[in-house]
């Protein structure tokens, strides 16, 4: 069932920002960002969890997993140390995601040329 | 005012280079193709440079030149720029977007006209990847496009304006204005430029006491299919007359499946069918050609400013 789950929460996300490509003149950045909101806004009011429960990595590969990391981080960094925790706290979770795309990146960059 | 009428100014030479895309075109003739994008050097606009430097040598092996006129797209016309840096000759540098190589045979002819020069070279050049990142994405980015944008050409155009006959003649040009009818977006550039390529024919047939049917060809430069069919429209509801005989270089240089969108753009876009096909068809002999340039840069376009416009129109003879 939680493949199913999976195949079904990541296609509808991906036809919603499909929809948006096709019809409005945000790009893919935009989209980006926009489901990372959306994402930590799900993380608040304690669905994304919900998500990732039924789904598995249909919810935690999809951009909006980002956001729910940054809120998780924040939150436990708040509890640890405090109202500066959230600043320490913020990128903890996401770490590898972050730092995994800027080293691949660059080493990719170094590697090939950009094409047509 | 904005028209002007010259006397003895004929095309002399013209030399042309087309990009991958292009030599699989409808563009026949062309003097010089590539298969690269990276053209043997390390970047386009390397490769855009040695485009048109290209160019500059193969028609300097023919004659003496007064003065070099060019521009291109990129950044404070780079481009031109440093390939006009080889040669030491009198550079006049000349932006008007894609309608750059209209602009720069209005001046050349003007020079010539009045007896100040006898050759002058005029050189444009665009390239897919150096433009696009210009004014839209860089490919990388991998933004999608709806079927009203244009995908920039690939090539480079020179050619000699001189008071040598031959049996091109540049009889008459108009200056256009820039027109902005407030539209800010960059993936609809033939909505933009209609209404200036509107008014320049307009202003042009009237100054001239011409019809367009004194024409055999109205060529205009990269509306797109989009824009030809709105600069139709938009002809017949503000001028109320028809427009019969245009067509549109943009969008009828690829061929269906090449999947270009609305169809090309840029300066080397109206020239590149002008030279490679129109004038071996040998269909048409009176044309006028109306370049259009969409002037806007990407700084103000993220302020949310509407897009300015401007067409140049030229009228040739081919005997």
């Amino acid at each position: 069932m939680i493949y199913f789950n999976a195949f079904l929460l990541s296609a509808v996300v991906c036809m919603i920002g499909q929809i948006i490509l096709d019809n409005t003149k945000l790009t893919a950045g935009h989209i980006t960002s926009l489901f990372t909101v959306i994402g930590a806004i799900l993380s608040f009011l304690d669905i994304y969890p919900w998500l990732i429960k039924k789904a598995g990595a249909g919810a935690t590969i999809l951009i909006a997993n980002f956001g729910h990391m940054l809120l998780v981080g924040g939150m436990e960094g708040f509890a640890s140390q405090g109202f500066l925790g959230i600043f320490a706290g913020l990128l903890t979770k996401s770490s590898l995601a972050i730092t995994s795309a800027v080293i691949i990146a660059f080493v990719l960059s170094i590697l090939f040329k950009p094409k047509d | 005012m904005g028209s002007l009428v010259f006397a003895k100014v004929y095309l002399n030479d013209y030399f042309t280079i087309v990009g991958p895309k292009e030599q699989k075109s409808k563009l026949k003739d062309f003097n010089l193709s590539f298969d690269d994008y990276y053209f043997g050097v390390k970047s386009f606009e390397m490769a855009e440079i040695k485009m048109q430097r290209l160019v500059i040598e193969n028609l300097l092996k023919k004659s003496q030149v007064d003065y070099l006129i060019g521009g291109d797209l990129i950044n404070q016309i780079a481009i031109s720029s440093y390939a006009g840096k080889e040669y030491k000759i009198p550079f006049i540098g000349v932006y008007s977007a894609c309608a750059s190589f209209i602009e720069e045979l209005l001046l050349a002819s003007l020079l010539v006209s009045s007896n100040n020069a006898q050759n002058i070279i005029c050189v444009t050049s665009s390239h897919n990847l150096t433009a696009e990142r210009q004014y839209r994405y860089p490919t990388e980015y991998g933004n999608t496009k709806p079927h009203t944008a244009t995908s920039t050409a690939t090539g480079s155009v020179g050619a000699i304006v001189s008071s040598k006959k031959s049996n091109i003649k540049i009889v008459s040009g108009t200056f256009g204005k820039i027109i902005d009818l407030g539209i800010n977006d960059v993936n609809h550039m033939g909505a933009v430029m209609a209404p200036a390529c509107a008014d320049t024919i307009f202003e042009h047939l009237k100054n001239n006491n011409k019809n367009i049917k004194d024409y055999d060809l109205i060529l205009t430069g990269d509306l797109g299919k989009v824009g030809v069919s709105i600069l139709k429209d938009y002809y017949k509801t503000v001028y109320k007359k028809t427009l019969s005989n245009v067509l549109d270089s943009g969008s009828e240089m690829y061929k269906p499946d090449q999947d270009a969108y609305a169809g090309g753009s840029g300066p080397c876009c109206l020239p590149l069918y002008f030279f490679c096909k129109i004038i071996s068809m040998k269909k048409y002999h009176r044309i006028l050609l109306v370049g259009t340039g969409s002037l806007h840069t990407p700084a103000l376009v993220n302020q949310h400013l509407t897009i300015p416009a401007i067409a140049h129109a030229i009228e040739i003879e081919v005997l």
